[in-house]
Formats: C-alpha cells, sequence, structure tokens
C-alpha cells in the first residue's frame, strides 16, 4: 500500500469548498448557540420558577441525547409534521439548538459564581437592574464562561462533522468522498485528522490568548 | 441475537492474540477460512433486495447466497455490516475475507479488484414518486436534485449522466440508498438513482408511494461480489466464482432471484469488459 | 411503534452500554498515566502526553474511529470492529480524563503534599496515597460528565460495524418508515441511561463526602 496524501490534496478547491461550509456551519453555530444560550439561561435566573423547571428540562434532554439522534429526528422526522428543511438548515438549526442548550449551562454557572453581593453593591451605587447587569455581571462572567466556552466550541466543530450523514456538503462528507472516488481512503481520512487538528489548536490558541486580554484589561480597570 | 453477537464479539477481542498467531501458520486466504471454519464477509445492511434489515433480522439475497456458499465450503458466515463507504477500506485493511455488497462491476473497480460471476443486472434507472407527472423520462431529472448512495458506482454513473443532460443535476450523496428514499418520500429530491433490480423492490414494497421511471439511463451493467486481487486471495475468489457459476447452473441463483426479485433473469458468467 | 421494535432497541441498548462502560474504564487507567506524565515535568513524558491529549481531543470521533480501523492494520495490527471501536472510545475518552484529572491534580491544596512529605512519606506515596484520592473527589462531577458524553459518542461506532442503539434505530427507521417514533424512542433510552449514569453520580458524591475540600 502505497500512502499518498496528494492524491487527496489535488482536489483543493473541493476540500476547500467542504471547509468553508464547515466553518459556516461552526461559527454561525456558536453565535446562535451563544445568544441562545444566554438568553435561556438569563430567563432561567431570572424568569421564575416555571420557565426555570421547563427549560432545564428541555436542556436536560438536548444534553442527554446524542447529536446525531438529534440530528435524524428533525431531518427524517421533520416532514412528517410538516418540517421540511434542506440539509444545511437543518443542520445549522440542530447545531445552534445543541449549541443553545450546552452554552446555557456555561452561563447559568457563570450567573452563579459571581457573588451576588456585587450586583447588589451596584444597585446601591444607584444603577438600574439592567445597568448592574450589563456592567457588573456579564463583565465578571465573561472571565469564567471563557475557557468552558472555548472547549465548547472545539466540541461542536467536531459534531458537525456528524451532519456528513445528514448530506450537509461539509468538511468530512467532501474528503470522504473524495478518498472513495480515488481509491485513497487512508489518506482521505488522514488528510481530516489533520485539518480538523489544526483548527482546534488555532481555536485552542486563540482562546488562551483572549483569556489573557480579558484578565489583564479586568486587573487593569481595578 | 444483538446481545450473543456482543458477547462472541467480546470472547473473539479475548482469542484475538491466539489467532493472530496462529493465522500465519495457513498459507492463503482460503486455507485460513477453512482453517478457522468462518468465513467473514463485509457488507451494507441498507441495499433491498440484495441485503437488508427485515424488522430486525438479517435478510436479502446476499444472506441466502452466502449460507449457501457456507454450506458447500463447510465454514460459518460471519457478517460485517459498515456503510457502503467503509466497506471496500475494510476489505482492503484485510476486515473481512469478502464483499457481498453487491458492487457493480465496473472497469475502475476490476482494475483495484477482483469481482466474481454477475448475481444480477445493475443497470442504473431513476425511482420518483408515484405520480409525479413532472418526470416521465430520465433526462427530466435535469436540474433537480437527486438522490444517489455514497461511493457507489451508481453515484459515478449518474454524474457521467449528468454531464450530458441540458442543466447538471444537483446530486446529493447519501449514507445509503435508504436514506435516500426516506428523502423522495419527504421531498427533498425528485428522484434516487440505483440499479434495476433495487428501485424495483422499493417501488413493488411500497406502492402508490414509488415507481420506476423506464427505460434505464445507464450502461448495462452487472452486480457481483468482490474479493481482493493479491496472490493470497487467488483460490477464495476462484472458489467463490466457480461456487456462483454452479447456483447458476443448479437453479439455487434462479430460486433466489425468483424470491427477492419476482423474476428470474440471465447473466453472462463473466464480465471481462465493463460497459461503464 | 411496536413492542417488538422497542424490544430490539434495548437489546441495542446493551452494545451501547458495554463498550461505553468498557472505554470508559480503559480510558480511565489510560488518563491516570497520561495526567501523571504531564504533570512529571520531563519532557520526554510530558511532551508525548500533550500531543495525545492535542490529537485526540482535536479530531472528531468518527474520523478517530475510521483512522483507527484502517491504519492499525496497515501497520499490522488487525482488530475486529468491537475492538477498534473500544479502543477509539477509550483513547477519546482517556485524553478528556487526563485534562481533568490534571486539573484535580492542580487543585490539590500545596499544603497538603508538603504535609504528607514531611511526616516521611515517598514521593511515590504521597502521589497514590494523597494527591490520588484527592484528585480523584475533585474530579469525579467531571467523570460522570464524561462517561455521558461517551454514551453519547457510542452512537457513532457504526462506522467500524458496531450495531448499537442508534445504528438500530437506522435500521429500523428505515424498514418501518416510522422515523419519528423509532428515533424518538432511541432518544428516550439514551436520556434514561444518561439520567440513571448521573444519578449515580450524584448518589456516589454524596457517599464520597463531596469535594469539600
Amino acid at each position: 500500500m502505497i500512502f499518498n496524501p496528494q492524491i487527496i490534496l489535488e482536489k483543493l478547491p473541493e476540500i476547500g469548498s467542504g471547509l468553508l461550509v464547515t466553518l459556516i456551519l461552526w461559527l454561525v453555530g456558536i453565535a446562535g448557540g451563544v445568544a441562545v444560550g444566554f438568553l435561556v439561561a438569563t430567563a432561567r435566573r431570572f424568569g421564575g420558577r416555571a420557565i426555570n423547571l421547563g427549560l432545564g428540562a428541555l436542556v436536560e434532554v438536548l444534553r442527554g441525547t446524542p447529536f446525531l439522534i438529534q440530528v435524524f429526528l428533525l431531518y427524517y422526522g421533520g416532514p412528517f409534521v410538516g418540517l421540511m428543511l434542506d440539509p444545511i438548515p437543518c443542520g445549522l438549526i440542530a447545531l445552534t439548538v445543541y449549541a443553545a442548550a450546552y452554552y446555557s449551562e456555561i452561563f447559568r454557572a457563570g450567573y452563579a459564581a459571581v457573588p451576588p453581593g456585587h450586583v447588589e453593591a451596584a444597585e446601591c451605587l444607584g444603577l438600574s437592574r439592567l445597568q448592574a447587569i450589563r456592567r457588573v455581571q456579564i463583565p465578571e462572567m465573561a472571565l469564567i464562561v471563557l475557557p468552558p466556552a472555548v472547549n465548547l466550541a472545539v466540541i461542536l466543530l467536531k459534531e458537525s462533522a456528524v451532519l456528513s450523514i445528514i448530506t450537509v456538503p461539509e468538511l468530512t462528507a467532501t474528503v470522504s468522498a473524495i478518498g472513495s472516488q480515488q481509491y485513497a481512503f487512508l489518506e482521505a481520512i488522514f488528510v481530516l485528522a489533520v485539518i480538523y487538528w489544526a483548527i482546534v489548536e488555532a481555536t485552542g490558541r486563540l482562546g488562551r490568548v483572549a483569556e489573557n486580554r480579558l484578565s489583564r484589561l479586568r486587573t487593569a480597570n481595578a | 441475537m444483538l446481545k450473543r453477537h456482543f458477547l462472541k464479539a467480546a470472547v473473539s477481542l479475548a482469542l484475538f492474540a491466539g489467532t493472530a498467531l496462529s493465522a500465519h501458520a495457513a498459507d492463503d486466504a482460503l486455507a485460513r477460512i477453512k482453517a478457522a471454519g468462518v468465513m467473514k464477509v463485509g457488507t451494507e445492511t441498507a441495499f433491498a433486495p440484495f441485503d437488508f434489515i427485515d424488522g430486525g433480522d438479517h435478510a436479502g439475497l446476499n444472506v441466502d447466497f452466502f449460507a449457501e456458499l457456507g454450506k458447500d465450503l463447510g465454514v460459518k458466515i460471519e457478517w460485517v455490516a459498515l456503510p457502503w463507504d467503509g466497506v471496500l477500506p475494510g476489505l482492503e485493511a484485510g476486515k473481512f475475507d469478502f464483499v457481498a455488497g453487491p458492487a457493480t462491476i465496473t472497469k475502475a473497480r476490476l482494475e483495484r479488484y477482483k469481482m466474481t460471476s454477475p448475481i444480477a443486472e445493475a443497470t442504473v434507472a431513476i425511482l420518483k414518486k408515484a405520480g409525479d407527472k413532472t418526470i416521465t423520462k430520465p433526462e427530466d431529472i435535469a436540474g433537480k436534485a437527486v438522490g444517489v448512495g455514497k461511493a457507489t458506482a451508481q453515484l459515478a454513473q449518474l454524474q457521467e449522466y449528468s454531464a450530458t443532460l441540458s442543466k447538471k443535476v444537483e446530486v446529493r450523496e447519501y449514507v445509503s440508498f435508504n436514506d435516500a428514499y426516506a428523502d423522495l418520500a419527504a421531498g427533498r429530491v425528485v428522484a434516487v438513482a440505483n440499479s434495476l433490480p433495487n428501485i424495483a423492490f422499493v417501488a413493488q414494497q411500497r406502492k402508490g408511494a414509488f415507481e420506476v421511471v423506464t427505460p434505464a439511463f445507464g450502461k448495462k451493467t452487472y452486480f457481483g461480489f468482490i474479493g481482493k486481487k493479491d496472490e493470497d486471495s487467488k483460490t477464495l475468489v476462484d472458489l467463490v466464482n466457480e461456487e456462483t457459476i454452479k447456483m447458476k447452473k443448479d437453479g439455487r441463483l434462479g430460486k433466489m432471484q425468483e424470491k427477492w426479485f419476482g423474476t428470474k433473469f440471465d447473466t453472462p458468467d463473466a464480465v471481462t469488459d465493463p460497459a461503464f | 411503534m411496536t413492542i417488538k421494535l422497542f424490544t430490539l432497541l434495548l437489546q441495542a441498548a446493551i452494545s451501547t452500554l458495554g463498550i461505553s462502560l468498557i472505554s470508559i474504564a480503559i480510558g480511565f487507567v489510560i488518563a491516570i498515566i497520561l495526567s501523571a506524565a504531564t504533570l512529571s515535568h520531563k519532557s520526554i513524558y510530558v511532551v508525548p502526553a500533550r500531543l495525545f491529549i492535542s490529537f485526540f481531543r482535536g479530531v472528531p470521533l468518527l474520523v478517530q474511529l475510521l483512522l483507527i480501523y484502517t491504519l492499525l492494520p496497515v501497520i499490522g495490527i488487525n482488530v475486529p470492529s468491537i475492538v477498534a471501536a473500544i479502543v477509539g472510545m477509550s483513547l477519546c475518552t482517556a485524553a478528556y480524563q487526563a485534562e481533568n484529572l490534571r486539573g484535580g491534580f492542580e487543585s490539590v491544596p500545596r499544603g497538603l503534599i508538603e504535609a504528607a512529605e514531611v511526616t516521611g512519606l515517598s514521593p511515590r506515596q504521597t502521589f497514590f496515597r494523597i494527591r490520588v484520592p484527592i484528585a480523584l473527589r475533585l474530579t469525579f462531577p467531571a467523570l460522570i460528565n464524561e462517561a455521558i458524553m461517551i454514551l453519547k459518542s457510542s452512537s457513532l461506532v457504526s462506522v467500524v460495524g458496531i450495531i448499537e442503539i442508534t445504528k438500530m434505530a437506522q435500521d429500523l427507521a428505515s424498514s418501518t418508515y416510522l422515523p419519528i417514533p423509532i428515533f424518538a424512542s432511541a432518544a428516550l433510552i439514551y436520556l434514561v441511561i444518561n439520567s440513571i449514569v448521573a444519578l449515580i453520580g450524584r448518589f456516589a458524591e454524596r457517599s464520597l463526602g463531596g469535594a469539600s475540600t
């Protein structure tokens, strides 16, 4: 057996388009997940008992079942209840919802980690509730939630590979298809591993840089 | 059944080191199969009527064929089910001795593998939703979304055909043809391109849901089983090939065709120069 | 959705459970070695351990499984599906568990370690009798989380030929054309298993005395 990743790399434009789909799904999924997750965590904290329990149950279901099963339900089950989504929108929605469940837990922990005294103190100083949340609670939370949020981003990138199973033309689908076409199976898997690894490493570095900046900013302000 | 499968696997895991050593004693693939009393066959279980899961049970022409082969050979058949795009890599990696599939006999595959005498026709045609007036002939799929299995010869033929049309087909590659049929029913694709015996079976199983569009758009091709091309597998491939021809002659294959396709058909004894 | 279909899913759950539990256990052992290596301050141990952790955390499990299934035979190790699945999941979870453990080890109060050394415990004794038990207690909740992650990840092992809940659900959904009840039942089975794991975790945490340090 001759190992020659060149066979795969010759199809650079196709790999590029797969990579692009993966990156878009991933980044939009993160952005959507962070936004929805933050709303969910905020609603659970300030929205009363019923909302907290309802959303909590939903979050547990999403965190307690495999992403693949959720994707199958949405993609193959959807049309039976009149929800017909094309592969990319379906993948995007599934990834965002899954991300939101996990991000909401990170933000919930973040809320819990900021001593209530800080917000109360801000309110005593004459800030409104909203101002206290925006100026005190969120900046303090940012430093706490950043490391797990970056970790989760990495997990989401890897989960996005699962979307190849519902015909989303992302990186895994594209590269493995090239591998089958060229009978270069091992090379395809190898190329995939390297690309994902590179993105994950870069993300980790970026996360650490952001963490350092944020903590320096905080100490400078204090 | 599954529990047994799992236990068996656990036991084979325990025996793994031992068998790996003793395997070197025999001279070639066939001798090793005979010595072990087990032939491992790789397949995909989403390719009705050749290979599928029927209410939890593994069924289809493949199962019947290899059961007969195992009887003739005096060995047990052990199935390894993978997604289709993992089956040929699995064969090359030595995960199993043979591939059931079956797989379309193509030029590209003959360059890399040995393929047995054909067991059925594999010519590719279109399956559409029943009553879909917009597709009455194959070229009507131009510019539309069509589903097909990943890493299949049907995919390659659809791509070739698409290039000849006025507007290219939007090809969607599914992990299995079953998923493509599900999306045809849902309406995400307007057609599925697969071999005639497969889509005829699906249309017949789900009357009123799907219809086959004639004529076939693909070149005339045949299905066969796949073995490795190396010297080590030579006697094994020859044997499976002889068995296939034997089953054709003594009418066993004809009976299987009748059972699974509702009809018998003639296939050549060998395909040396495939049309695709 | 019939009882027969649900029973088939439950039978497939045995594979899911078996593979996941074995992988978590093997992964835990590897994780202890890895975390000891990363904490050793000797680069011949630290560098390979870090590389291992980085790789198995950085590549999708789907890709790892395929890599192990097709790559190992090339270097002369041909493993059956079940072994490939367990090896893939064990290595992946080992990388995650090692990171958790490292965090746990680093949170063991310095004073406790110094106290152990002062009382005459050797570094090895200090490691196994003081640091390991405390780190385990500290990282127990993370271990339970990881167990749930692995149970969910096992939904991918059908790519190397294992029939577990998800693959069974796929096969049944395509032969019965009932995707919603079947995938929903599969989801329910995962949810029940994971809830039980979480409950056991909470119970064990309480009887361990919690992370009181």
